[in-house]
Protein backbone atom coordinates (compact mmCIF):
# COMPACT_ATOMS: atom_id res chain seq x y z
CA UNK A 1 0.00 0.00 0.00
CA UNK A 2 1.59 3.30 -1.46
CA UNK A 3 1.23 6.48 0.50
CA UNK A 4 2.74 9.78 0.77
CA UNK A 5 4.10 8.86 4.31
CA UNK A 6 6.23 6.62 2.90
CA UNK A 7 8.37 9.52 0.91
CA UNK A 8 11.11 10.18 3.01
CA UNK A 9 12.12 13.68 1.74
CA UNK A 10 9.67 16.30 3.53
CA UNK A 11 9.12 19.01 0.52
CA UNK A 12 8.30 16.00 -1.38
CA UNK A 13 6.19 14.43 0.75
CA UNK A 14 4.47 17.14 1.14
CA UNK A 15 3.71 18.18 -2.71
CA UNK A 16 2.55 14.70 -3.12
CA UNK A 17 0.08 15.08 -0.44
CA UNK A 18 -0.24 18.48 -1.38
CA UNK A 19 -1.36 16.83 -4.80
CA UNK A 20 -3.65 13.75 -3.25
CA UNK A 21 -5.57 16.95 -1.65
CA UNK A 22 -6.18 18.43 -4.74
CA UNK A 23 -7.19 15.16 -6.79
CA UNK A 24 -10.03 14.65 -3.87
CA UNK A 25 -11.08 18.18 -4.12
CA UNK A 26 -11.72 17.08 -7.72
CA UNK A 27 -8.93 20.07 -9.11
CA UNK A 28 -7.41 17.97 -11.73
CA UNK A 29 -5.24 20.54 -13.38
CA UNK A 30 -3.93 21.93 -9.74
CA UNK A 31 -2.95 18.27 -8.91
CA UNK A 32 -1.35 17.75 -12.17
CA UNK A 33 1.08 20.72 -11.67
CA UNK A 34 1.89 19.75 -8.74
CA UNK A 35 2.49 16.68 -9.34
CA UNK A 36 5.06 18.02 -12.05
CA UNK A 37 6.69 19.64 -9.69
CA UNK A 38 7.18 16.60 -7.46
CA UNK A 39 8.67 14.77 -10.28
CA UNK A 40 11.28 17.52 -11.32
CA UNK A 41 12.16 17.55 -7.41
CA UNK A 42 12.47 13.81 -7.79
CA UNK A 43 14.84 13.58 -10.51
CA UNK A 44 17.45 16.61 -8.54
CA UNK A 45 16.80 14.14 -5.74
CA UNK A 46 17.76 10.95 -7.70
CA UNK A 47 19.85 11.99 -10.83
CA UNK A 48 20.03 8.80 -11.19
CA UNK A 49 17.18 8.30 -13.07
CA UNK A 50 18.34 10.07 -15.74
CA UNK A 51 21.31 8.06 -16.63
CA UNK A 52 19.39 4.72 -15.90
CA UNK A 53 18.39 3.73 -19.28
CA UNK A 54 15.36 1.37 -20.16
CA UNK A 55 14.51 0.03 -23.60
CA UNK A 56 11.34 1.46 -25.09
CA UNK A 57 8.75 -0.48 -27.80
CA UNK A 58 10.46 1.47 -30.40
CA UNK A 59 14.01 -0.78 -30.07
CA UNK A 60 15.66 2.72 -28.99
CA UNK A 61 16.75 3.31 -25.04
CA UNK A 62 15.57 6.78 -23.20
CA UNK A 63 16.50 7.51 -19.63
CA UNK A 64 14.14 5.32 -17.26
CA UNK A 65 12.95 9.37 -16.12
CA UNK A 66 10.89 9.43 -19.86
CA UNK A 67 8.50 6.51 -17.79
CA UNK A 68 6.51 9.94 -16.76
CA UNK A 69 3.48 9.52 -18.15
CA UNK A 70 3.01 11.79 -21.52
CA UNK A 71 -0.49 12.79 -20.94
CA UNK A 72 -0.18 16.46 -21.79
CA UNK A 73 2.33 17.25 -18.87
CA UNK A 74 5.56 16.11 -21.06
CA UNK A 75 8.82 15.06 -20.02
CA UNK A 76 11.04 16.52 -22.65
CA UNK A 77 13.18 14.56 -23.73
CA UNK A 78 16.16 16.12 -25.33
CA UNK A 79 16.04 18.62 -22.16
CA UNK A 80 16.43 14.82 -20.01
CA UNK A 81 19.52 14.15 -22.02
CA UNK A 82 21.05 17.23 -21.37
CA UNK A 83 20.56 16.34 -17.54
CA UNK A 84 18.05 19.39 -17.27
CA UNK A 85 14.98 17.97 -17.15
CA UNK A 86 11.85 20.05 -17.68
CA UNK A 87 7.79 19.78 -18.39
CA UNK A 88 6.34 20.88 -20.75
CA UNK A 89 2.43 21.34 -20.49
CA UNK A 90 0.44 20.68 -23.92
CA UNK A 91 -2.36 22.21 -22.34
CA UNK A 92 -4.61 24.26 -19.88
CA UNK A 93 -6.27 21.82 -18.31
CA UNK A 94 -6.61 18.29 -17.44
CA UNK A 95 -8.97 15.28 -16.71
CA UNK A 96 -9.25 13.82 -12.89
CA UNK A 97 -7.75 10.36 -14.83
CA UNK A 98 -5.12 11.81 -15.80
CA UNK A 99 -3.89 13.38 -12.23
CA UNK A 100 -4.71 9.37 -10.66
CA UNK A 101 -2.40 8.47 -13.35
CA UNK A 102 0.21 10.89 -12.42
CA UNK A 103 -0.10 10.87 -8.78
CA UNK A 104 0.20 6.73 -9.11
CA UNK A 105 3.24 7.07 -10.91
CA UNK A 106 5.01 9.50 -8.84
CA UNK A 107 4.29 7.89 -5.49
CA UNK A 108 5.40 4.79 -6.81
CA UNK A 109 8.46 6.02 -8.17
CA UNK A 110 9.33 8.31 -5.58
CA UNK A 111 9.12 5.14 -2.98
CA UNK A 112 10.66 2.95 -5.27
CA UNK A 113 13.87 5.48 -5.68
CA UNK A 114 13.69 5.77 -1.74
CA UNK A 115 13.37 9.21 -1.88
CA UNK B 1 -13.39 -16.87 -9.01
CA UNK B 2 -15.30 -16.41 -11.95
CA UNK B 3 -14.01 -17.50 -15.69
CA UNK B 4 -14.88 -15.43 -19.15
CA UNK B 5 -13.18 -16.14 -22.35
CA UNK B 6 -11.77 -13.15 -24.38
CA UNK B 7 -11.70 -12.60 -28.40
CA UNK B 8 -9.60 -10.29 -30.69
CA UNK B 9 -11.07 -12.51 -33.53
CA UNK B 10 -7.40 -12.69 -34.71
CA UNK B 11 -7.42 -13.91 -38.37
CA UNK B 12 -3.71 -14.69 -39.08
CA UNK B 13 -2.83 -14.59 -43.24
CA UNK B 14 -2.01 -18.24 -44.36
CA UNK B 15 1.65 -18.67 -44.54
CA UNK B 16 1.95 -19.36 -48.11
CA UNK B 17 -0.37 -16.62 -49.41
CA UNK B 18 -0.81 -12.71 -49.67
CA UNK B 19 -4.31 -12.55 -48.93
CA UNK B 20 -6.83 -14.60 -46.69
CA UNK B 21 -8.93 -17.60 -47.99
CA UNK B 22 -12.67 -15.65 -49.06
CA UNK B 23 -13.94 -17.68 -46.25
CA UNK B 24 -11.27 -16.94 -43.48
CA UNK B 25 -13.52 -14.70 -41.26
CA UNK B 26 -16.62 -16.29 -41.37
CA UNK B 27 -14.77 -19.33 -40.51
CA UNK B 28 -13.47 -17.12 -37.49
CA UNK B 29 -16.42 -15.66 -36.53
CA UNK B 30 -19.10 -18.67 -36.47
CA UNK B 31 -16.00 -20.77 -34.33
CA UNK B 32 -16.62 -18.06 -31.94
CA UNK B 33 -20.01 -18.12 -31.78
CA UNK B 34 -19.77 -21.78 -31.29
CA UNK B 35 -17.22 -22.03 -28.63
CA UNK B 36 -18.97 -19.12 -26.30
CA UNK B 37 -22.33 -20.85 -27.15
CA UNK B 38 -20.46 -23.96 -25.89
CA UNK B 39 -18.88 -21.72 -22.84
CA UNK B 40 -22.31 -20.77 -22.09
CA UNK B 41 -23.66 -24.18 -21.50
CA UNK B 42 -21.27 -25.00 -19.12
CA UNK B 43 -21.24 -22.18 -16.71
CA UNK B 44 -18.54 -19.98 -17.98
CA UNK B 45 -19.58 -16.74 -16.33
CA UNK B 46 -17.95 -14.41 -19.24
CA UNK B 47 -17.19 -13.68 -22.47
CA UNK B 48 -15.27 -9.95 -23.38
CA UNK B 49 -15.01 -8.94 -27.10
CA UNK B 50 -12.60 -6.44 -27.36
CA UNK B 51 -13.54 -3.52 -30.25
CA UNK B 52 -10.12 -2.91 -32.84
CA UNK B 53 -10.08 -1.20 -36.06
CA UNK B 54 -7.85 -1.85 -38.82
CA UNK B 55 -5.59 -4.01 -37.03
CA UNK B 56 -5.40 -6.56 -39.63
CA UNK B 57 -5.01 -10.60 -38.16
CA UNK B 58 -4.32 -9.31 -35.35
CA UNK B 59 -8.24 -8.54 -34.32
CA UNK B 60 -11.08 -8.34 -36.71
CA UNK B 61 -13.44 -7.46 -34.04
CA UNK B 62 -14.33 -3.74 -35.56
CA UNK B 63 -18.27 -4.10 -34.68
CA UNK B 64 -18.27 -6.26 -31.53
CA UNK B 65 -22.24 -4.95 -30.82
CA UNK B 66 -23.38 -7.22 -33.42
CA UNK B 67 -21.29 -10.15 -32.52
CA UNK B 68 -22.82 -9.64 -28.82
CA UNK B 69 -26.19 -9.42 -30.27
CA UNK B 70 -25.92 -12.72 -32.11
CA UNK B 71 -24.57 -14.07 -29.03
CA UNK B 72 -27.59 -12.96 -27.19
CA UNK B 73 -29.77 -14.62 -28.91
CA UNK B 74 -27.52 -18.15 -28.79
CA UNK B 75 -26.64 -18.45 -25.04
CA UNK B 76 -28.98 -18.05 -22.07
CA UNK B 77 -27.04 -17.39 -19.01
CA UNK B 78 -23.14 -15.63 -19.76
CA UNK B 79 -22.73 -12.41 -19.72
CA UNK B 80 -22.08 -10.10 -23.00
CA UNK B 81 -18.86 -7.99 -21.36
CA UNK B 82 -17.37 -5.46 -24.11
CA UNK B 83 -13.69 -5.93 -23.49
CA UNK B 84 -14.04 -2.74 -24.49
CA UNK B 85 -15.48 -0.12 -26.37
CA UNK B 86 -13.97 2.60 -27.40
CA UNK B 87 -15.58 5.58 -26.18
CA UNK B 88 -13.27 8.74 -26.94
CA UNK B 89 -15.99 10.69 -29.13
CA UNK B 90 -14.55 10.49 -32.31
CA UNK B 91 -14.43 6.57 -32.17
CA UNK B 92 -18.32 6.60 -31.27
CA UNK B 93 -20.50 9.14 -30.50
CA UNK B 94 -21.81 8.87 -26.55
CA UNK B 95 -25.06 9.17 -27.31
CA UNK B 96 -24.87 6.04 -30.09
CA UNK B 97 -23.07 4.05 -27.22
CA UNK B 98 -25.34 4.44 -24.60
CA UNK B 99 -27.97 3.03 -27.10
CA UNK B 100 -26.58 0.27 -28.13
CA UNK B 101 -26.09 -0.60 -24.49
CA UNK B 102 -29.20 -0.30 -23.65
CA UNK B 103 -30.31 -2.44 -26.90
CA UNK B 104 -28.06 -5.45 -25.95
CA UNK B 105 -28.92 -5.19 -22.55
CA UNK B 106 -33.06 -5.19 -23.49
CA UNK B 107 -32.02 -8.47 -26.02
CA UNK B 108 -29.72 -10.04 -23.62
CA UNK B 109 -32.31 -9.95 -20.68
CA UNK B 110 -30.04 -8.17 -18.42
CA UNK B 111 -26.24 -9.80 -19.17
CA UNK B 112 -24.28 -6.67 -20.55
CA UNK B 113 -20.78 -5.97 -19.11
CA UNK B 114 -20.02 -2.53 -19.99
CA UNK B 115 -16.41 -2.32 -20.75
CA UNK B 116 -14.48 1.71 -21.46
CA UNK B 117 -11.37 1.89 -22.54
CA UNK B 118 -9.12 4.63 -25.06
CA UNK B 119 -7.38 2.47 -27.16
CA UNK B 120 -3.74 2.81 -28.23
CA UNK B 121 -2.38 1.95 -31.58
CA UNK B 122 -1.85 4.67 -33.88
CA UNK B 123 -3.27 2.38 -36.55
CA UNK B 124 -6.33 3.33 -34.63
CA UNK B 125 -6.34 6.98 -33.58
CA UNK B 126 -4.86 8.07 -36.63
CA UNK B 127 -7.66 6.27 -38.42
CA UNK B 128 -10.58 8.30 -36.56
CA UNK B 129 -8.48 11.44 -35.76
CA UNK B 130 -8.01 10.82 -32.14
CA UNK B 131 -4.73 12.97 -30.32
CA UNK B 132 -3.05 10.77 -28.28
CA UNK B 133 -2.72 12.91 -25.73
CA UNK B 134 -6.02 13.88 -25.36
CA UNK B 135 -7.90 10.20 -25.33
CA UNK B 136 -7.83 9.74 -21.54
CA UNK B 137 -9.70 12.87 -21.15
CA UNK B 138 -11.73 12.36 -24.13
CA UNK B 139 -12.58 8.60 -22.24
CA UNK B 140 -13.00 9.98 -19.08
CA UNK B 141 -15.92 12.54 -20.60
CA UNK B 142 -17.31 10.38 -22.53
CA UNK B 143 -17.73 7.27 -20.27
CA UNK B 144 -19.07 9.21 -17.53
CA UNK B 145 -21.88 11.07 -19.28
CA UNK B 146 -22.50 7.57 -21.35
CA UNK B 147 -23.49 6.33 -17.90
CA UNK B 148 -25.60 9.94 -17.14
CA UNK B 149 -27.67 8.82 -20.48
CA UNK B 150 -28.29 5.08 -19.60
CA UNK B 151 -29.29 6.54 -16.39
CA UNK B 152 -31.19 9.65 -16.47
CA UNK B 153 -34.87 10.26 -17.80
CA UNK B 154 -34.55 12.62 -19.53
CA UNK B 155 -30.92 13.36 -20.25
CA UNK B 156 -30.39 16.93 -19.16
CA UNK B 157 -27.76 17.33 -22.37
CA UNK B 158 -23.74 18.31 -22.24
CA UNK B 159 -21.59 20.95 -22.90
CA UNK B 160 -18.28 19.55 -23.11
CA UNK B 161 -14.78 19.77 -24.43
CA UNK B 162 -14.91 16.68 -26.47
CA UNK B 163 -18.59 16.63 -27.43
CA UNK B 164 -21.86 18.62 -26.72
CA UNK B 165 -25.20 17.36 -27.07
CA UNK B 166 -28.75 19.18 -26.06
CA UNK B 167 -31.12 17.56 -24.05
CA UNK B 168 -32.90 14.45 -25.21
CA UNK B 169 -34.16 11.31 -23.84
CA UNK B 170 -31.83 8.88 -24.66
CA UNK B 171 -33.81 5.71 -25.17
CA UNK B 172 -34.14 2.87 -24.87
CA UNK B 173 -33.35 2.66 -20.89
CA UNK B 174 -30.95 -0.92 -20.29
CA UNK B 175 -32.59 -3.49 -17.95
CA UNK B 176 -29.75 -3.40 -15.72
CA UNK B 177 -30.30 -0.28 -13.25
CA UNK B 178 -28.92 2.03 -12.73
CA UNK B 179 -26.76 1.56 -15.79
CA UNK B 180 -24.48 -2.37 -16.68
CA UNK B 181 -21.77 -2.86 -15.09
CA UNK B 182 -18.54 -0.95 -16.05
CA UNK B 183 -15.01 -1.54 -16.07
CA UNK B 184 -12.07 0.09 -17.82
CA UNK B 185 -9.07 -1.61 -19.35
CA UNK B 186 -5.83 -1.84 -17.47
CA UNK B 187 -2.57 -2.21 -19.53
CA UNK B 188 -0.86 -0.23 -16.22
CA UNK B 189 -1.23 -0.51 -12.25
CA UNK B 190 -1.84 3.15 -12.46
CA UNK B 191 -5.03 2.63 -14.73
CA UNK B 192 -6.53 0.06 -12.52
CA UNK B 193 -5.70 2.49 -9.58
CA UNK B 194 -8.18 4.85 -11.43
CA UNK B 195 -10.41 2.14 -11.89
CA UNK B 196 -10.75 1.84 -7.92
CA UNK B 197 -11.35 5.84 -7.91
CA UNK B 198 -13.87 5.82 -10.24
CA UNK B 199 -15.59 2.63 -8.94
CA UNK B 200 -14.80 0.27 -12.10
CA UNK B 201 -14.01 -2.99 -12.38
CA UNK B 202 -10.59 -2.70 -13.70
CA UNK B 203 -10.14 -5.62 -16.82
CA UNK B 204 -6.59 -6.51 -16.41
CA UNK B 205 -4.52 -6.41 -20.09
CA UNK B 206 -1.31 -6.93 -18.48
CA UNK B 207 -0.98 -10.66 -17.61
CA UNK B 208 0.12 -10.14 -14.24
CA UNK B 209 1.58 -12.93 -11.94
CA UNK B 210 -0.89 -13.89 -9.34
CA UNK B 211 1.79 -11.79 -6.46
CA UNK B 212 1.26 -8.67 -8.74
CA UNK B 213 -2.19 -9.35 -8.31
CA UNK B 214 -2.33 -9.72 -5.11
CA UNK B 215 -1.15 -6.64 -4.37
CA UNK B 216 -3.33 -5.13 -6.89
CA UNK B 217 -6.46 -6.21 -5.13
CA UNK B 218 -5.31 -5.01 -1.37
CA UNK B 219 -4.50 -1.95 -3.38
CA UNK B 220 -7.40 -1.66 -5.32
CA UNK B 221 -10.13 -2.65 -2.72
CA UNK B 222 -8.47 -0.13 -0.35
CA UNK B 223 -9.06 2.66 -2.48
CA UNK B 224 -12.36 2.19 -3.38
CA UNK B 225 -12.96 1.76 0.34
CA UNK B 226 -11.58 5.30 1.05
CA UNK B 227 -11.37 7.19 -2.02
CA UNK B 228 -14.10 6.40 -4.52
CA UNK B 229 -15.20 9.41 -6.51
CA UNK B 230 -17.37 7.20 -8.67
CA UNK B 231 -17.71 7.63 -12.71
CA UNK B 232 -21.10 5.79 -12.89
CA UNK B 233 -23.88 5.72 -10.88
CA UNK B 234 -23.01 2.39 -9.30
CA UNK B 235 -19.75 0.97 -8.48
CA UNK B 236 -18.61 -2.16 -10.28
CA UNK B 237 -15.85 -3.25 -7.76
CA UNK B 238 -13.82 -6.15 -9.62
CA UNK B 239 -10.38 -7.23 -10.50
CA UNK B 240 -10.13 -9.42 -13.80
CA UNK B 241 -6.87 -10.70 -15.35
CA UNK B 242 -6.13 -12.38 -18.62
CA UNK B 243 -4.00 -15.72 -19.34
CA UNK B 244 -3.25 -17.62 -22.76
CA UNK B 245 -5.85 -20.76 -22.61
CA UNK B 246 -5.51 -24.40 -23.67
CA UNK B 247 -6.05 -28.08 -22.31
CA UNK B 248 -4.99 -31.31 -23.22
CA UNK B 249 -4.99 -34.87 -21.47
CA UNK B 250 -1.75 -33.91 -20.68
CA UNK B 251 1.00 -30.83 -20.16
CA UNK B 252 2.71 -32.02 -23.75
CA UNK B 253 -0.27 -32.04 -25.21
CA UNK B 254 -1.57 -28.64 -24.01
CA UNK B 255 1.76 -27.37 -25.17
CA UNK B 256 1.64 -29.00 -28.53
CA UNK B 257 -2.45 -27.37 -29.05
CA UNK B 258 -1.22 -24.01 -27.91
CA UNK B 259 0.49 -24.16 -30.93
CA UNK B 260 2.06 -20.32 -32.29
CA UNK B 261 -1.17 -18.93 -30.56
CA UNK B 262 0.18 -16.90 -27.93
CA UNK B 263 3.37 -16.27 -29.48
CA UNK B 264 0.88 -14.69 -32.70
CA UNK B 265 -0.51 -13.13 -30.43
CA UNK B 266 1.83 -11.01 -28.55
CA UNK B 267 3.80 -10.99 -32.03
CA UNK B 268 0.89 -9.07 -33.89
CA UNK B 269 0.05 -7.18 -30.83
CA UNK B 270 3.66 -5.85 -30.34
CA UNK B 271 3.72 -4.89 -34.03
CA UNK B 272 0.84 -2.59 -33.81
CA UNK B 273 1.90 -0.81 -30.50
CA UNK B 274 5.19 -0.34 -31.46
CA UNK B 275 5.78 3.10 -32.67
CA UNK B 276 8.73 1.78 -35.55
CA UNK B 277 6.29 -1.02 -37.29
CA UNK B 278 2.77 0.19 -35.78
CA UNK B 279 2.81 3.45 -36.99
CA UNK B 280 3.94 2.41 -40.44
CA UNK B 281 1.87 -0.05 -41.10
CA UNK B 282 1.05 -0.54 -45.18
CA UNK B 283 -2.71 -1.15 -44.88
CA UNK B 284 -3.27 -4.52 -46.83
CA UNK B 285 0.47 -4.45 -47.34
CA UNK B 286 1.72 -7.33 -44.83
CA UNK B 287 1.69 -11.10 -44.21
CA UNK B 288 2.34 -10.65 -40.24
CA UNK B 289 1.50 -14.17 -39.50
CA UNK B 290 4.48 -15.12 -41.94
CA UNK B 291 6.57 -12.17 -40.52
CA UNK B 292 6.33 -14.17 -37.20
CA UNK B 293 6.88 -17.34 -38.27
CA UNK B 294 10.21 -16.90 -40.24
CA UNK B 295 11.14 -13.60 -37.93
CA UNK B 296 10.45 -14.98 -34.39
CA UNK B 297 11.34 -18.82 -35.15
CA UNK B 298 11.76 -19.05 -31.32
CA UNK B 299 8.08 -17.70 -30.66
CA UNK B 300 6.97 -20.53 -33.34
CA UNK B 301 4.63 -23.53 -32.64
CA UNK B 302 7.42 -25.72 -33.70
CA UNK B 303 9.35 -24.21 -30.63
CA UNK B 304 7.05 -24.69 -27.77
CA UNK B 305 6.72 -28.24 -28.59
CA UNK B 306 10.22 -28.74 -28.47
CA UNK B 307 10.58 -27.02 -25.21
CA UNK B 308 8.67 -29.68 -24.11
CA UNK B 309 7.42 -27.96 -21.02
CA UNK B 310 6.47 -24.68 -19.50
CA UNK B 311 9.56 -21.41 -18.57
CA UNK B 312 9.40 -21.27 -14.84
CA UNK B 313 8.05 -18.22 -13.09
CA UNK B 314 11.76 -17.36 -12.39
CA UNK B 315 12.56 -18.03 -16.46
CA UNK B 316 9.86 -15.82 -17.84
CA UNK B 317 11.08 -12.82 -15.19
CA UNK B 318 14.82 -13.16 -16.00
CA UNK B 319 14.58 -11.29 -19.48
CA UNK B 320 11.66 -9.47 -18.46
CA UNK B 321 11.11 -5.94 -19.84
CA UNK B 322 11.33 -2.84 -16.94
CA UNK B 323 7.97 -1.28 -19.36
CA UNK B 324 4.88 -2.50 -18.22
CA UNK B 325 3.08 -2.81 -21.64
CA UNK B 326 6.51 -4.40 -23.04
CA UNK B 327 6.45 -7.13 -19.80
CA UNK B 328 2.84 -7.76 -20.60
CA UNK B 329 3.69 -9.12 -24.42
CA UNK B 330 6.71 -10.79 -22.92
CA UNK B 331 4.45 -12.59 -20.53
CA UNK B 332 1.72 -13.01 -22.98
CA UNK B 333 3.68 -15.10 -25.36
CA UNK B 334 5.93 -17.01 -22.33
CA UNK B 335 3.35 -17.50 -19.84
CA UNK B 336 1.73 -21.19 -19.37
CA UNK B 337 -0.68 -19.93 -16.30
CA UNK B 338 -3.62 -21.46 -18.17
CA UNK B 339 -1.84 -23.68 -20.72
CA UNK B 340 -1.59 -27.47 -19.37
CA UNK B 341 -3.34 -30.54 -18.08
CA UNK B 342 -6.65 -30.26 -15.64
CA UNK B 343 -4.04 -30.72 -12.83
CA UNK B 344 -1.69 -28.12 -13.72
CA UNK B 345 -4.30 -25.54 -14.28
CA UNK B 346 -6.04 -26.06 -11.13
CA UNK B 347 -2.48 -25.80 -9.46
CA UNK B 348 -2.18 -22.62 -11.45
CA UNK B 349 -5.11 -20.96 -11.03
CA UNK B 350 -5.25 -21.46 -7.46
CA UNK B 351 -2.82 -19.40 -6.78
CA UNK B 352 -4.84 -16.44 -8.69
CA UNK B 353 -7.51 -17.48 -6.17
CA UNK B 354 -5.70 -17.58 -3.20
CA UNK B 355 -4.35 -13.53 -4.01
CA UNK B 356 -8.58 -13.28 -4.30
CA UNK B 357 -8.75 -12.52 -8.10
CA UNK B 358 -12.37 -12.03 -9.24
CA UNK B 359 -12.15 -13.53 -12.85
CA UNK B 360 -10.22 -14.97 -14.71
CA UNK B 361 -10.57 -14.04 -18.52
CA UNK B 362 -9.06 -16.77 -21.13
CA UNK B 363 -7.46 -16.10 -24.49
CA UNK B 364 -7.97 -18.75 -26.17
CA UNK B 365 -8.66 -18.20 -29.71
CA UNK B 366 -5.61 -16.89 -31.14
CA UNK B 367 -2.95 -17.46 -34.17
CA UNK B 368 -2.87 -20.75 -36.15
CA UNK B 369 -5.06 -22.48 -32.80
CA UNK B 370 -7.26 -24.94 -34.20
CA UNK B 371 -11.32 -24.42 -33.32
CA UNK B 372 -11.56 -27.98 -32.26
CA UNK B 373 -8.79 -27.96 -30.16
CA UNK B 374 -10.51 -24.85 -28.33
CA UNK B 375 -13.85 -26.28 -28.37
CA UNK B 376 -12.10 -29.15 -26.32
CA UNK B 377 -10.41 -26.88 -23.74
CA UNK B 378 -13.89 -25.23 -23.19
CA UNK B 379 -15.17 -28.46 -22.43
CA UNK B 380 -13.05 -29.87 -20.36
CA UNK B 381 -12.37 -27.04 -17.84
CA UNK B 382 -16.19 -26.69 -17.99
CA UNK B 383 -16.36 -30.31 -16.87
CA UNK B 384 -13.28 -30.57 -14.62
CA UNK B 385 -12.44 -27.50 -12.98
CA UNK B 386 -14.77 -25.06 -13.41
CA UNK B 387 -17.26 -26.13 -10.55
CA UNK B 388 -14.86 -26.20 -7.87
CA UNK B 389 -13.75 -22.89 -8.95
CA UNK B 390 -17.44 -21.82 -8.45
CA UNK B 391 -18.18 -23.90 -5.46
CA UNK B 392 -15.54 -21.77 -3.68
CA UNK B 393 -16.06 -18.60 -5.07
CA UNK B 394 -20.07 -19.01 -3.96
CA UNK B 395 -18.26 -20.04 -0.34
CA UNK B 396 -15.14 -18.63 0.45
CA UNK B 397 -14.64 -15.77 -2.73
CA UNK B 398 -18.22 -14.15 -1.84
CA UNK B 399 -17.54 -13.56 2.03
CA UNK B 400 -14.18 -11.99 1.42
CA UNK B 401 -15.60 -9.41 -1.11
CA UNK B 402 -18.32 -8.30 1.34
CA UNK B 403 -15.29 -7.89 3.50
CA UNK B 404 -13.99 -5.48 1.55
CA UNK B 405 -16.63 -3.52 0.39
CA UNK B 406 -18.62 -3.52 4.13
CA UNK B 407 -18.79 0.32 4.42
CA UNK B 408 -19.18 1.54 0.60
CA UNK B 409 -21.85 4.46 0.61
CA UNK B 410 -22.50 3.99 -2.96
CA UNK B 411 -24.65 2.06 -4.75
CA UNK B 412 -23.20 -1.32 -6.41
CA UNK B 413 -24.18 -3.25 -9.72
CA UNK B 414 -22.08 -5.76 -9.92
CA UNK B 415 -22.58 -9.73 -11.27
CA UNK B 416 -19.46 -10.44 -9.56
Amino acid sequence: MATPEQVEHPELRELIAAAHTLMRAGRATDAVRTLANAYLLLLSLKPELLDQAVATMSGRTVPLAMRWPALGANLDVDAVLAKQPRIVFARDRFALSEAMTYYEFTLETSIAAGA
Amino acid sequence: MKFGLFYELQTPKPYDGDSWDPDAERRVFHEMLEQVELADQLGFDYVFEVEHHFLEEYSHSSAPELMMAALSQRTKQIRLGHGIVLTPPPYNHPARVAERIATLDILSNGRVEFGTGESASEMELGGFGVDRGLKKSMWEEATREIANMLASEPYPGFDGEFFSMPARNVVPKPLQKPHPPMWVAASRRETTMVAARFGLASLGFGFETPEELGERATEYYRLLREESMPIGHALNPGLAVLNTFMMGKTDDEAIRRSAGGPGFFSYSLGYYYTPATGDTHPPGGRNLYRAYRDASPEQAAQESVERRGFLSEAEIRKGEPEDEVERALYRAARSGNAIGSTKRLRKTLKQYENQHLDVMVFVAQAGDRRHEHIMESIDQFGRELLPEFHERHESVHRTWRAKQLRGLEFPINSSI
